[in-house]
């Protein structure tokens, strides 16, 4: 009964059984956030930081975020590490490819703004955002798992907030 | 064999094709003349004593005046290092390659030309590969590239 | 049957593909499963690093070439500092000497901690990952606590170290040694004998000793051909020539052997790391070099053996406080243009074994 303790509800118990009533928005809501799965889209440096963040000490998954080799099964990219030109066409069509309700989160300085290669890099992109619609940032170099594990955090309860007349507008 | 003993041996026997470049440190650096490049560089690799048969870098030099490309050499059985430079024009530099002598000159030669415009002959597969497909900006390690979106550093 | 027409078809492996390890896009022509031709498209990580270092003063590029080999950033360090060193002349504190070999040899094992996890989730193992990158912490924590980063540590800097080791760091660290001794035994138990394992990599990828060195292949690739070659001994940098170790070799030059001789590895760098921890000596750990030297006009290539064969850098001085050129060369960047060679006429799933235990980091090939 953990989650349903967390929803805002009545719940009545019957003889036989139970009933509970809530919001049609409360229940995608807890659905979406706390089943992210993610793109593993590493390109440099920031992916080492990520996959120590799957794995032993931090542990992804008690957020429920596993990751996904594929684009068609997941619900969320986080850019970490490096976008150059030559590949920014290419993270654009992995956004394209995945299905509805996406979202992207910006590891990293690079992904921001360019980070260390802001200056005299001729062929670093200068942040994803015209790129592809960015949910949250991350600064760092590279983010410590602690603050990509809270940014993840934060996105969560930005989805819990989220009114579904929102979504019809989308 | 110590870097003395391999600069003997080199003035005995390569006088004619290698000159001792004065660089102030240990390591020897050898001019050699853009012609001369393959003979040189096979003798090298071939000679008994020498054996260079590990390509370790090759490298562009934009000064401004003129372009280089540094090859670095070493041999895995014989401990030895060497360093060989080419000095080209600045402008239509070309250069022979020597992927028949170290097949793994391939890709640095390629960069090589994507990078500094410097045209390698009889290279077999001259195409873009660090830069992006569409990319027409010319050649951007040179010093006098520039473009509209490069932002330089501003002086502290 | 026999007049079935069959045709051959290219799939694209990447850019974006979990096992290339980055970002490294492979053209395959395929007959049937049967792989006929490689072709690697690389630059998905071109970052110009070597433009950049060429606007930078000298202590200004140690924090871009962290980022040129980030998985074992200590060496680029080392490198660079090294390299300028030697143009300007800078003698090293010996306590910072042995400093920086304590953290190289730490990097070390933390690179090839990661290729035993990494190169066992490509081939369908999870808990090798889990294992790897857990002891890999203990590594991490011992970085923390010394330069205060956990992957671009900036900590070897132009004339020595930049900052004393913290006086726990002694005893963490032999118990992270003491640690992971115990632990390898658990990874060789794992998977040495793991028939799935033994299938899928003996005998594949096989790289003849004399094709690796017509493509300039060297580190742990090379070895497990069966050529010792190692620039820790054939050209002893820092001073590694003090200290007592093996360079370990194997015969056959397949995907197992490269992964067994990486774990040997391991317990050699261990043995670095407690000899340089038992002669430290007290002093200085860092030379007086002001921020903006110039070194005098010249030129130097600098080589180290990293954890995916020679680490080099080419740096030409002009006399000013910016180098005039610095050129980066990486182990990969060999072991990228030998995959067509080695890969040829086996499977796909293959490639993926083989091409995770060429131990190629793409930041090293694209720069
Ligand atoms: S933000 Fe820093 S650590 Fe992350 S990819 Fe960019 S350079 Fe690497």
């Amino acid at each position: 009964m953990g989650v349903i303790k967390k929803l805002p509800i009545y719940s009545e118990k019957l003889p036989g059984g139970g009933l509970v009533l809530t919001s049609l928005e409360a229940v995608i809501n807890q659905a979406q956030a706390k089943s992210m799965w993610y793109l593993l889209f590493g390109t440099a440096c920031c992916a080492i930081e990520l996959m120590c963040t799957g794995a032993s000490r931090y542990d992804f998954d008690r957020l429920g975020m596993i990751f996904r080799a594929t684009p068609r099964q997941a619900d969320l990219i986080i850019a970490a590490g490096t976008i150059t030109k030559k590949m920014a066409p290419r993270l654009r069509r992995l956004y394209d490819q995945m299905a509805e309700p996406r979202r992207v989160i910006a590891m990293g300085g690079c992904t921001i703004k360019g980070g260390p290669f802001y200056y005299d890099s001729y062929s670093v992109e200068k942040g994803i955002d015209h790129i592809v619609p960015v949910d949250m940032y991350i600064p760092g170099c590279p983010p410590r798992p602690e603050s990509l594990l809270e940014g993840c955090i934060h996105l969560q309860e930005k989805i819990k907030k989220q009114k579904l007349s929102d979504w019809q507008e989308k | 064999m110590t870097f003395d003993e391999l600069k003997e041996y080199l003035a005995a026997n390569f006088a004619d094709d290698l000159t001792l470049l004065d660089t102030g440190r240990h390591e020897p650096v050898y001019e050699v003349k853009a012609e001369k490049l393959v003979t040189v560089c096979r003798r090298l690799r071939e000679d008994e004593t020498l054996k260079f048969d590990f390509f370790c870098n090759l490298g562009g030099v934009d000064t401004g005046e003129r372009m280089e490309a540094v090859y670095s050499l070493a041999s895995y059985s014989k401990k030895i290092r060497v360093d060989l430079k080419v000095i080209l024009p600045h402008e239509k530099a070309e250069i022979d390659s020597v992927q028949e002598v170290w097949p793994a000159a391939n890709w640095y030669e390629r960069e090589l030309w994507e990078l500094y415009g410097v045209h390698v002959k009889n290279h077999g597969n001259l195409t873009r590969f660090l830069l992006p497909d569409d990319w027409d900006q010319g050649f951007p390690m040179r010093k006098d590239w520039d473009a509209p979106d490069f932002i330089r550093m501003p002086e502290l | 049957m026999a007049d079935l027409r069959t045709e051959e078809f290219t799939v694209n492996m990447g850019p974006h593909h979990p096992s290339t390890h980055g970002v490294c896009r492979l053209v395959l022509t395929l007959n049937g499963e049967k792989i006929i031709k490689i072709e690697p498209v690389i630059g998905y990580l071109h970052r110009a690093l070597e433009k950049i270092c060429e606007n930078r003063t000298y202590a200004q590029c140690i924090p871009i070439m962290d980022r040129f080999e980030y998985v074992t950033a200590m060496s680029c360090n080392y490198l660079f500092s090294n390299a300028a060193e030697k143009l300007a002349g800078i003698e090293v504190p010996e306590r910072a000497e042995y400093l920086r070999v304590i953290m190289l040899e730490l990097n070390r094992i933390a690179s090839h901690l990661i290729f035993y996890g990494v190169t066992a989730m490509d081939i369908g193992a999870l808990t090798p990952f889990l294992y790897g990158l857990r002891e890999r912490e203990l590594i991490i924590d011992l970085f923390e606590m010394t330069c205060g980063q956990r992957l671009t540590y900036n900590y070897i800097r132009v004339g020595g170290v930049s900052r004393d080791i913290p006086a726990e760091f002694e005893p963490k660290c032999r118990e992270a040694i003491k640690i992971i001794r115990e632990k390898l035994i658990d990874y060789e138990g794992l998977l040495n004998e793991n028939p799935i394992w033994l299938v899928r990599n003996k005998g594949i990828g096989v790289l003849p000793p004399e094709l690796g060195i017509a493509y300039g292949v060297s580190g742990p690739v090379l070895r497990a051909s069966g050529v010792k070659y190692d620039i820790r001994k054939d050209d002893p940098y820092s001073i590694y020539d003090r200290f007592d170790f093996q360079i370990p070799t194997r015969e056959n030059g397949d995907c197992y052997d490269r992964y067994l001789l990486r774990l040997d590895e391991i317990k050699q760098s261990l043995n670095i790391v407690e000899q340089a921890l038992d002669a430290l000596p007290e002093g200085d750990i860092k030379a007086k070099v002001s921020p903006n030297f110039k070194p005098p006009a010249g030129e130097v290539y600098s080589r180290v053996e990293n954890s995916r064969g020679e680490l080099g850098v080419y740096i030409q001085s002009d006399g000013g406080k910016k180098p005039l050129r610095v050129k980066m060369r990486g182990g990969s960047y060999n072991q990228l243009q030998v995959l067509p060679h080695i890969g040829t006429n086996c499977l796909v799933a293959d490639l993926v074994a083989i091409f995770a235990s060429l131990d190629v980091i793409l930041p090293e090939v694209d720069r």
